[in-house]
């Protein structure tokens, strides 16, 4: 089963929810597939290796056939080929990597070569394995680390999919194929706000979710009323301590420490299978 | 004008709350909302709009299904997987960048504006505001951050105003480049935490690629001693500013949820001379 844990708010505790589940969990894998700035791994004991380099092509041209017809810049969406009177400007930052360039020319003059945009780094254990990718800073986009991420060949039973923040691309590519959608929100108006965009885009998607409702007790009741409305699911609550805000913060796992959150835990796994059954 | 944004790396470290903060104290500045696909400045500023503008970041294609002959080729050259098997749009995927249109042998394909989103101007108390929302799981966030700040550009000079603060979305990436790119000085928001830690050395990496005047602040301040003296010590090896520590209270996301500014709510850190002396130190950089 492939769980994919969003927020829309940042700083919800997508990351402490789902680094504490594949804690607890057996047989599992957790992918963090929030490439720009990934924190699962700060929570685990082993360091993670790097498995591969993801890269996006972007063209070179070559002078000697280059007729400086202009075509490619014609037709490039992105801006990032233009061709001047005494040659052709590539900015490698804007390219897309769509090809329609190399398409384009009439005198075979452009080739692709690769960039690295990012990396995917593992943690392979008996039964627990784990995943993260890392953009390179500087780079605008990190969907094709994460769809590299998404092809990996996992046979773990339950797939952990710690999401990034927001509704945008990288999360919508982070959610293919999943079966459930854990959403993780915080009890104030900011938190209800981002969560609804969730709801909408999960909506879309046809994905199945509830909500973990995290910080409870920081904030105010409307959530509530809010999950009872819209007809959605309440997961759990996970109230907020200050013990387990610094549990957190100082990138421990708080199932290690907290029986009664370890309870909350397991209690959503239940619900969650219930309704996967 | 001046442009200042305050980003953060990680999420939900505090930057709304401390851009809404600032607001009270400032003559009149246009506000721009640039977290598009997590807007919430609204929710206590106003959700009032005053004008909605549809938002085209480019075309995609529609695919005349009488003059397709399922030959597979747009499938092929689509370096975006967002044609399926048989020849239909995935949502989201595309970039428009046409490829498909061009290699169809039939011209079953013509692009058609797509719209990503919307724009939106509200008045506030504290003056005009600019913020957008992207249609949950569409591309282009950071066309439609780039649409804000060339409206708030634009207000800024018919409401003849000098200033505009800008609340960034997390990440490094599109987003946060188009939200930081040609801005006069950023603040990040961190937060003690390792999370905070690390994802605020991202964000330093990224500035230091833009060559920003950058300061920072530490909300949450008390919440972890050990992860904030990494933080005051990797500040200090980089001649990093510290302008503000913010404490961690309960009081603050408690004024969030009664829909309050927390500087205008009773809490006694907004009343300390380290948040005066800030404050007066920033309206001295806006003059």
């Amino acid at each position: 089963m492939k769980i994919a844990i969003l927020s829309g708010k940042g700083g919800t505790g997508k990351t402490t929810l789902s680094v504490n589940l594949f804690s607890l969990l057996k047989n599992v894998a957790l992918i963090d597939t929030d490439i720009e700035e990934p924190n699962a791994h700060l929570f685990l004991k082993d360091t993670p290796s790097l498995k591969d380099t993801v890269n996006k092509g972007y063209p070179i041209v070559d002078d000697k056939k280059c007729t400086l017809c202009g075509e490619c810049g014609r037709h490039c969406n992105f801006n990032a080929i233009i061709p001047t009177k005494k040659n052709v400007m590539v900015f490698a930052d804007l390219c897309h990597d769509c090809g329609l360039c190399k398409m384009v020319c009439p005198e075979n003059a452009i080739t692709y070569t690769p960039k690295e945009v990012g990396k995917i780094f593992e943690i392979q254990q008996p039964e627990k394995t784990f995943y993260y990718g890392l953009l390179e800073t500087g780079e605008i986009s990190g969907v094709r680390i994460i769809e590299n991420l998404k092809e990996i060949d996992i046979n773990n039973d339950t797939i952990l999919i710690d999401c990034p923040p927001g509704v945008a691309c990288n999360t919508n590519t982070s959610i293919d194929g999943a079966d459930y959608a854990i959403i993780v929100s915080e009890p104030t108006p900011f938190g209800i706000s981002d969560m609804t965009m969730v709801v909408e885009l999960l909506q879309k998607r046809g994905i199945p979710f509830g909500v973990v409702i995290n910080k409870a007790g920081l904030g105010n009741d409307d959530i509530y009323s809010y999950l009872e409305n819209e007809h959605i699911q309440l997961l759990g609550e996970i109230p907020f301590t200050e013990e387990r805000a610094s549990i957190s913060a100082a990138g421990e796992c708080i199932v290690d420490h907290d029986e009664t959150f370890k309870n909350i835990l397991e209690n959503i796994i239940l619900k969650v299978k219930e309704v996967h059954a | 004008m001046k442009e200042i944004a305050v980003i953060s790396g990680k999420g939900g470290t505090g930057k709304s709350s401390f851009v809404l903060s600032l607001l009270p104290y400032l003559k009149e500045c246009i506000i721009a909302d640039c977290d598009v696909d997590a807007p919430d400045l609204k929710v206590l500023l106003g959700e009032d709009i005053k004008e909605t503008i549809d938002f085209y970041a480019f075309e995609i294609p529609v695919f005349n299904e009488d003059l397709c002959i399922k030959c597979g080729k747009c499938v092929q050259h689509c370096n975006f997987n967002a044609i399926t098997e048989d020849i239909k749009l995935k949502d989201g995927a595309c970039e428009g960048c046409k490829a498909c249109e061009f290699v169809c042998p039939t011209g079953a394909i013509t692009m058609v504006k797509h719209q990503n989103g919307h724009l939106y101007t509200r008045d506030t108390l504290y003056g005009p505001m600019v913020d957008a929302k992207l249609f949950p799981g569409e591309e282009s966030s950071g066309k439609l951050v780039s649409a804000v700040r060339t409206k708030s550009q634009e207000l800024a000079k018919t409401h003849k105003l000098d200033n505009i603060i800008i609340d960034g979305s997390p990440g490094v990436a599109c987003n946060v480049i188009s939200t930081i790119t040609g801005v006069d000085k950023v603040y990040i928001v961190t937060e003690p935490s390792v999370s905070g830690l690390h994802d605020f050395k991202r964000v330093i990496d990224l500035i230091h690629i833009f060559n920003t005047e950058v300061e920072v602040v530490i909300n949450k301040s008390g919440i972890n001693p050990d992860q904030e003296q990494k933080i005051v010590n990797f500040c200090a090896s980089l001649g990093l500013t510290i302008a503000l520590k913010i404490p961690f209270t309960r009081d603050i996301p408690e004024s969030i949820a009664r829909l309050e500014i927390p500087s205008l709510s009773d809490i006694d850190f907004f009343k300390s001379s380290e948040w005066v002396g800030f404050i007066e130190n920033f309206i001295a950089y806006l003059n």
